[in-house]
C-alpha cells in the first residue's frame, strides 16, 4: 500500500458517516434556506464527530502501523488534519443550526445554541466543544509554543471529548435512519476504544522493552550515543527507524518516566541498541548525564525513512543537517556490514567542521564502503545549500532517490535543492520530528 | 496557514455567539409565557384546523398554530399532515426513526403557542 492510498483508505472512512448522509439527502432538506442551513448544520457534526473518531483510531501507535503511511511522522501528520478538519466543521456545527433556528425566532435560536435546566444533550455538545477547544488549542499555538508533556497530558482530554460528543450525537440523531446511526457511530467508536485501550494499556504493559544503559559515549559536549542491552527479548528494527526512550534513571533531573522519540543510530545486525540523543529540550539535556547501569524501557521500532530492503539498488542522495545525520549513521553502519557496493553520495550539512557529528566515522565509510562518497557543507565557508554545490558533488542527481533529514529550514533548502535538480517529487523523501 | 485559519474560525466562532447572546439580552421579549391569559380551544375546535393550510395541534396540553411553520420543518409536510387538528404529543416525542425532538424543537413551539388545550 503507498502513503497516498493508506492516507485515502482513512479519510474514506472517516467521511463515511456524512457521505451517508448525502447520500440520504432529503427533497425537504433543500426546500428553504433554513432547511439547507439546518441540513449542513447537521452534516458537520456528523462528519466533524466522524473525523474526530478517525484522528483517535490513528493515535494508537501501534509498531508497524504506521509504515504504509510513511513512517509515525507521516502518520501524525495525517491525524492533525483529520484533528483540524473535525475542530472547524465541529466550530461551524453549532452556528449553522442556530442560524436555521433563527427564521422561527430570536428565542428558537438562543434555545438551539445554549443549553438550559438539564438540558443534557446540549450540556454534552458543548462539555465537548470546550474540551476540544482546550486539548487542540496548543497544537495551534493558540497560547504560544506549548510545553512538550503538558500538551501530552492535555490532548488525554481527547477521549472524554469524543465521549460526550458520542452522547451527544446519538441523542439528537437524527440524519440517518437509525440503523446507519448504531452501526457507523458504535463500530466507528469501538476502533478508537481499541486504539486508545492499546496505547494507554496494553502498550504500556507489553509493548515497553526493558534495556539497560551499558555505556554513554560522547560523540559531541552537547550529543550522547547510549549503548543499551536488552534485559529481555530484543527489539527487532531496520536502519534508520526510531523508538520512544523512557529513562527511569532516578538521578535524573528532568524527564524520568517520560517518553520520548529518539532515532536508532544502530545497525539492525547489532546485538544491542545505539540512540543517538542532542540536547534540544529539558528531558534531553537531562539525560546528557544518564547514569550507565540505569535502567530504560524502548517502545517501538517507528517510522519508514529508507525502504525496507537490506540494500538499496538504486542510486541514493543523502542530505543531512546537524542531529538529522543519526538515521544516515544507522543506515551506513548497516551497509558496511551487509558489504555489498552501493551507489549513494552524503551530503552533510553543518554550521562548522567542530559540529560535524561523527566525522571520523563517515570519513572511515567513505574509504572503507564502496560507493560510499561524504561531501561536508559547512554554512559558514559555504553558505546556504544550493544546487550548484549539490549538482557538482553529485553525479547523475536526477536519477538518485533523495533523503533529507535535518532542521525545518534545511528540510525545505533541500527539498527545493532536490526539485531544481530534476528529481521528481516521489522520489523525494524527507524525515523530521515535529510534535511526535 | 493552518494555525492562522484554526486561530480565525476560533474567534469566529467566539464572536458568533456572543452576538446571538447580545441580540437576545438586547431584543424585546417576543412571547407571553403566561398561559393563564391564553384561550382555551376544545378538541372540536381544534378538530376544525386540520389541513396543512390551516394546523394546528395540541401538544402536552397546549394548542400550536403550525401553518406558517410547516414549510420550514426538515421532514416534507406530509409528515405532518396526519397530526394537524389533533392531540399530537406522540408525532413530538417520536418523531423520524422513533426518537424525541431536541430540546431546541421544544423551545421553538413556544413562539406558535395559541392557547391551552382542554379535552
Amino acid at each position: 500500500m503507498t502513503p497516498l492510498q493508506a492516507r485515502s483508505l482513512i479519510w474514506v472512512l472517516a467521511l463515511l458517516p456524512a457521505i451517508v448522509a448525502v447520500v440520504m439527502l432529503r427533497e425537504s432538506d433543500l426546500a428553504s434556506p433554513e432547511a439547507v442551513l439546518n441540513y449542513l448544520g447537521r452534516l458537520t457534526g456528523i462528519a466533524g464527530l466522524a473525523l474526530m473518531l478517525a484522528a483517535a483510531i490513528l493515535s494508537c501507535r501501534v509498531p508497524g502501523f504506521d509504515r504504509p503511511f510513511g513512517g509515525l511522522t507521516k502518520l501524525w501528520w495525517t491525524h492533525h488534519q483529520l484533528a483540524t478538519a473535525a475542530f472547524l466543521l465541529l466550530l461551524a456545527h453549532p452556528i449553522l443550526l442556530t442560524l436555521a433556528a433563527a427564521s422561527v425566532s430570536l428565542d428558537a435560536a438562543v434555545a438551539t445554541l445554549l443549553p438550559s435546566g438539564l438540558d443534557w444533550a446540549l450540556w454534552t455538545g458543548w462539555g465537548a466543544l470546550l474540551l476540544l477547544m482546550l486539548f487542540l488549542g496548543p497544537g495551534y499555538r493558540f497560547f504560544g509554543e506549548p510545553d512538550y508533556q503538558r500538551w501530552k497530558r492535555l490532548h488525554r482530554l481527547a477521549a472524554p471529548a469524543v465521549v460526550l460528543a458520542l452522547i451527544h450525537t446519538l441523542y439528537l440523531a437524527r440524519t440517518l435512519p437509525w440503523l446507519w446511526e448504531a452501526v457507523l457511530w458504535l463500530g466507528l467508536a469501538a476502533l478508537a476504544v481499541v486504539s486508545i485501550l492499546y496505547r494507554f494499556s496494553w502498550s504500556r504493559r507489553f509493548g515497553r522493552r526493558p534495556y539497560r544503559v551499558a555505556r554513554v559515549v560522547r560523540p559531541a559536549n552537547n550529543v550522547v550515543e547510549l549503548e543499551l542491552e536488552a534485559e529481555g527479548p530484543a527489539l527487532t528494527y531496520e536502519a534508520g527507524q526510531f523508538v520512544y526512550l523512557t529513562p527511569r534513571d532516578p538521578s535524573l533531573v528532568a524527564g524520568r518516566g517520560e517518553e520520548h522519540p529518539y532515532t536508532l543510530s544502530s545497525a539492525p545486525g547489532e546485538t544491542g541498541l545505539r540512540i543517538a540523543i542532542k540536547a534540544l529540550g529539558d528531558a534531553s539535556r537531562a539525560i546528557q548525564d544518564i547514569a550507565e547501569g540505569s535502567r530504560v524501557q524502548v517502545e517501538g521500532p517507528y517510522g519508514g525513512f529508507f525502504p525496507q530492503r537490506s540494500s538499496p539498488d538504486a542510486p541514493e542522495l543523502w542530505i543531512a543537517g546537524g542531529i538529522g545525520i543519526t538515521p544516515f549513521l544507522a543506515r551506513a553502519r548497516h551497509l558496511a556490514e551487509v558489504g555489498e557496493p552501493v551507489d549513494i553520495v552524503l551530503i552533510f550539512c553543518v554550521q562548522d567542521e567542530a559540529r560535524a557529528l561523527w566525522l571520523d566515522e563517515f570519513r572511515e565509510l567513505a574509504t572503507t564502503l564502496p560507493g560510499f562518497s561524504l561531501h561536508m557543507h559547512y554554512f559558514y565557508e559555504n553558505g546556504p545549500l544550493d544546487s550548484t554545490f549539490v549538482g557538482e558533488r553529485c553525479p547523475n542527481v536526477e536519477t538518485r532517490t533523495a533523503y533529507i533529514c535535518g532542521p525545518g529550514p534545511l528540510l525545505g533548502l533541500a527539498q527545493k535543492v532536490a526539485h531544481e535538480l530534476n528529481i521528481p517529487r516521489s522520489r523525494i523523501v524527507t524525515e523530521e520530528f515535529d510534535l511526535l | 496557514m493552518i494555525q492562522k485559519l484554526t486561530f480565525a474560525a476560533f474567534v469566529a466562532f467566539w464572536a458568533s455567539v456572543a452576538t446571538v447572546l447580545a441580540l437576545s439580552a438586547l431584543a424585546p421579549d417576543s412571547v407571553a409565557s403566561d398561559t393563564d391569559a391564553l384561550p382555551e380551544i376544545d378538541a372540536e375546535t381544534l378538530a376544525g384546523h386540520a389541513s396543512l393550510d390551516d394546523c394546528w395541534m395540541a401538544i402536552e396540553g397546549k394548542v400550536y398554530d403550525f401553518t406558517d411553520y410547516i414549510p420550514k420543518h426538515p421532514t416534507p409536510p406530509s409528515i405532518m399532515a396526519p397530526w394537524c387538528g389533533r392531540e399530537a404529543t406522540e408525532g413530538m416525542r417520536t418523531k423520524g426513526y422513533g426518537r424525541d425532538h431536541s430540546p431546541a424543537a421544544w423551545a421553538m413551539m413556544d413562539d406558535y403557542l395559541i392557547g391551552t388545550y382542554v379535552d
